[in-house]
């Protein structure tokens, strides 16, 4: 089985779905994250963002998605309220209006980063 | 950090009951029961005379009805699916947590069971009344929280007790947000079972909890393995507690709410409760001068336990949470807190809400910190 023919498997036994972002088939779960980080390009990225009502990523938004990729890369998971806070120099009142759904479930989208499961949904 | 958190799990835990804790299980670490030698008697001992102190906390009859489990979670699984039979129906709330909704819509996805869920007023109370009425001839059970985790409401157990009684159902207490903090009397509130779990208002470790089984009730075991008694047999042992305790016990956890419990009675859980709803009527009174809060429930705290939901209109509770946390270092709980039904009948599914919920060791300081905290968050 080839890798595509498995992403379609995949996303047909779990729920998941594949969609083209930004010109590059890419597998999201069922709360639009991308399932596979390494999908993630800045087309994929502009997309997400449009979906999300940003129609062109402001600089400081580009900035919060650089920050959380490579915190990401370097860590293995996604930076915690004070990484944030302490990484970009902005509290995190500023940071959450960055994006109109928040750093969780806007910006980590953006940024191709996994899905922050928890008790919320 | 700013713990309001303490319905997830109580923190910081008394240093005292940790301690003495590891303490003894560095000195008795052994299998209790299980072993010809002095301390697996010594360990058996130290885990019936716990038993017997669980018995006496909940107002319990008999020692050897009390099961240890390893949360309430554990205990409500182990009692519904031990008691519901093919074909018997359930009468349970909506207000009820994930621990008690999951086990039954399981029964009845797969055809054992069929359950109704009757409502909560506007104050967030479920009227005996409206179980009264959804009784079926063949109910076999009824199943309720004694306080909300969402609203902190604790529900009128004594009466549903009561009308369970008239009636010959047993009534099973998912007690998880009021063991430790609201005295229970099951043989008096005509309790059948009650779950319960160690981490929260007990104040103990977490993975420990227990089913407290009142006479006359008889749940079927649903786990094998060993237990110390019978052992020739390979049916499992008709002895309770063993009947319902298949494995190892958890000694390090049963210490631990050993202690716990000892603690609890030197500090009296209805001063400890007095203080918790003092500080949440400030708490409350608080958020509810400030435009654009929203609280869920009645203002009166007479029947609460320590905690509260909240949101701020125009954000959702997560960015509310993320902010208290990373520019405030106050920890709330936010989203459904596993109760769906709840956040549903309120109007705030999915997102849920911000709670707000205290322990023992909160300060008035605290509180005005947190609510200095909200003003902020909503005037941003």
């Amino acid at each position: 089985m080839d890798n595509q023919a498995a992403r379609h498997l995949d996303a047909s036994n779990v729920g998941q779905r594949v969609r083209v972002l930004g010109g590059k088939e890419v597998l999201l779960d069922k709360e639009g994250f991308l399932w596979h980080p390494e999908d993630w390009t800045e087309e994929v990225a502009a997309a997400l963002a449009r979906e999300c009502g940003i129609e062109h990523l402001s600089e400081v938004q580009w900035r919060v998605i650089r920050f959380l990729r490579e915190y990401f890369a370097y860590h293995g998971r996604a930076p915690l309220n004070r990484d944030l806070k302490a990484g970009l120099n902005m509290s995190l009142m500023e940071l959450e209006s960055v994006f109109p759904e928040g750093i969780r479930r806007g910006a980590r989208r953006v940024a191709g980063l996994p899905n922050p499961r928890m008790c919320s949904g | 950090m700013i713990y309001l958190d303490n319905g997830a799990t109580t923190f910081p835990k008394p240093a005292s009951v940790l301690h003495r804790m590891v303490e003894t299980y560095l000195r008795m670490g052994v299998s209790p029961g299980r072993g010809s030698y002095d301390l697996a008697t010594e360990a058996e001992e130290y885990v019936a005379d716990t038993r017997a102190k669980a018995a006496k906390f909940f107002g319990a009859p008999d020692p050897d009805r009390v099961i240890f489990t390893s949360n309430a979670t554990d205990a409500l699984n182990i009692a519904l699916q031990g008691i519901l039979r093919p074909g018997d129906h359930v009468v349970s709330t909506r207000l009820e947590h994930n621990s008690v909704l999951r086990p039954l819509h399981h029964l009845r996805l797969k055809g054992v069971i069929e359950y109704d869920l009757v409502p909560f007023d506007g104050n967030g109370f479920v009227d005996p009344g409206e179980i009264a009425a959804a009784m079926k001839p063949n109910t076999r059970l009824v199943v309720m929280c004694h306080a909300s985790n969402v609203l902190g409401t604790i529900q009128p157990i004594k009466e549903v007790g009561r009308l369970c009684g008239s009636r010959n159902v047993p009534l099973v207490i998912d007690a998880a947000q009021t063991a430790g903090v609201v005295p229970i009397d099951m043989e008096s509130c005509q309790i059948a079972a009650l779950a319960f779990t160690g981490h929260k208002s007990m104040l103990g470790p977490t993975g420990i909890g227990g089913l407290v089984l009142n006479k006359g009730i008889d749940v079927e075991p649903t786990r094998f393995g060993g237990t110390g008694v019978d052992s020739k047999a390979l049916t499992q042992t008709e002895s309770l507690p063993y009947r319902l305790e298949a494995g190892t016990l958890n000694l390090l956890g049963i210490i631990g709410l050993s202690e716990a419990m000892e603690f609890l009675e030197k500090a009296g859980i209805l001063s400890i409760h007095a203080r918790e709803i003092d500080l949440l009527g400030k708490l409350r009174d608080s958020l509810s001068s400030i435009d654009r809060i929203e609280i869920y429930g009645g203002e009166d705290l007479s029947k609460h336990v320590g905690l509260l939901t909240a949101n701020v209109r125009g954000m959702t509770p997560e960015i509310v949470g993320a902010i208290l946390d990373g520019d405030f270092g106050i920890a709330v709980r936010v989203g459904l807190q596993c109760a769906p039904l709840v956040h549903e009948t309120l109007g705030t599914s999915p997102g849920g809400g911000v709670r707000f919920s205290l322990g023992p060791f909160n300060t008035e300081e605290e509180i005005e910190t947190t609510s200095a905290a909200m003003r902020a968050i909503a005037h941003a």
